[in-house]
């Protein structure tokens, strides 16, 4: 679900959010309007309002786990992390991750993908948050979903900074709550 | 800009404990006085340092410390809060290759308290120095850079693998062991006159380190200090990066 139609209505910061997100057209190819976060994360009073909004959010929800998606999700998971106290969990690509991983394909719009997951990160039962920053598809997401459930953690919310539109007619992602800050920036 | 300034010297304490399998070490240098109007210099380390005894025979497997490696002394807390850091970082061996003993921190994350105490003693270092910049690099950097730059109130730029980032870009080639890789940033994410700390989760040879000095140099960007939670004293990256100041919390030899 959207923020503003989530208690957030009207939230100026909400606003401040979206302007500080850049439109590349055309990138990585052409038909795609790339929605670059760079500018939000280099403009400090933005980059800690979203941070904020996620943290007031789930502080008081007893999450111990905060997953984030390589690459850009890690700049936003961490911080979450930290504001509510709880465990991060990087989700990598192959071969990134030391040790024993779990693995889980998905779809790309031409091909496939892999997400990876230390074992034993969770403890089963924990109280999970899946974090990155837009969700389109859904794919990704739905791969960390189910990395976070074969390692027994409970996915409560997955929460992205910008969501597609054709989001809004589903609240849900593979039955798990999803909550997004603003929609793709237009040019 | 506020210099960091010259260190004045305090005792050296060192705790030195003997195991079956492993001698340690533990020596804690100096700190940093407030600011005076030094001229920038080499900043001195604040660091942990720990001999490993090779690779343990059951592996992985989350390093111990004994009780008394915990008693030195005590400045804000500083050296308990390093212990529980070091303690938390997790020896892979033969990853990503045969004879690489890989330094994993994914541990350390999964301690709320070890992680925030990193990135607390990272701010406590450079909030107030006028730091307008954390350079984070792709993408462990990524990991650490932003908490640091929220609290105290610069801009995070990411350091990213070729392509990744959209519109205009500056790259430098850098050497790996074997062959090379290239590293970008946005033209547009700094100005000139600003001071940035990079940020990495480890140095070894120093190369991707002094990529990113590269580049924030060729953009007019002041390169104050490098920040790493580990250093790999063997790979000599400290003497690669010469005049650029190194800090790091664990050192590993």
């Amino acid at each position: 679900m959207f923020a503003a139609e989530n208690g957030l209505k009207g939230d100026p910061r909400l606003k401040a959010i979206s302007d500080a997100i850049t439109v590349v057209p055309h990138f990585p190819k052409p038909g795609i309007m790339f929605q670059d976060i760079t500018t939000l994360v280099s403009n400090h009073k933005v980059f800690k309002h979203t941070v904020e909004i996620f943290v007031d959010r789930y502080r008081d929800m007893d999450i111990s786990v905060v997953a984030g998606v390589e690459a850009r999700g890690f700049m936003f998971a961490p911080s979450i992390a930290l504001g509510i106290g709880a465990k991060f969990i990087p989700l990598r690509k192959p071969g990134k991750l030391p040790g024993e991983v779990i693995s889980e394909a998905y779809e790309l719009e031409y091909g496939k993908d892999r997400l990876e997951m230390h074992v034993g990160a969770v403890k089963p039962g924990e109280r999970a948050l899946v974090i990155d920053d837009l969700v389109a598809t859904g794919g990704t997401l739905s791969a960390a979903i189910r990395l976070l459930e074969r390692n027994g953690a409970e996915v409560v919310e997955c929460a992205c900074v910008i969501g597609l539109p054709e989001l809004k007619e589903r609240r849900l992602l593979n039955g798990k709550p999803l909550y997004v800050l603003v929609e793709p920036r237009e040019l | 800009m506020n210099a960091l300034s010259q260190p004045s010297p305090l005792k050296i304490k060192e705790a030195k404990i003997a195991s079956s399998r492993r001698s340690s070490v533990f020596t804690k240098s100096c700190f940093f006085t407030p600011n005076t109007a030094a001229a920038p210099s080499r900043s001195d380390l604040l660091i942990y340092s720990r001999f490993t005894a090779g690779a343990s025979a059951t592996a992985p497997e989350r390093r111990r410390m004994s009780g008394a490696a915990m008693a030195t002394s005590n400045v804000d807390g500083t050296d308990d809060r390093i212990s529980r850091i070091a303690s938390t970082i997790r020896v892979i061996p033969d990853f990503p290759k045969p004879g690489i003993l890989f330094q994993d921190i994914t541990t350390l994350l999964l301690d709320p308290k070890a992680f925030k105490d990193t990135i607390d003693l990272f701010v406590e270092r450079y909030k107030d120095k006028n730091i307008n910049v954390i350079a984070g690099i792709e993408a462990r950097g990524f990991i650490f850079g932003p908490p640091i730059a929220l609290a105290i109130g610069a801009k995070f730029v990411p350091m990213r693998k070729p392509k990744k980032l959209p519109g205009e870009v500056i790259s430098e080639e850098y050497s790996l062991e074997y062959g090379t890789d290239v590293m970008e940033m946005h033209v547009g994410a700094v100005q000139p006159g600003e001071n940035a700390v990079i940020v990495d989760d480890l140095v070894a040879t120093g190369g991707t380190l002094n990529a990113a000095i590269r580049l924030l140099g060729r953009l007019g960007v002041t390169v104050v200090e490098c920040a790493c939670v580990i250093e790999l004293k063997e790979l000599k990256g400290r003497e690669k990066l010469g005049d650029n100041p190194l800090f790091v919390l664990v050192s590993e030899t």
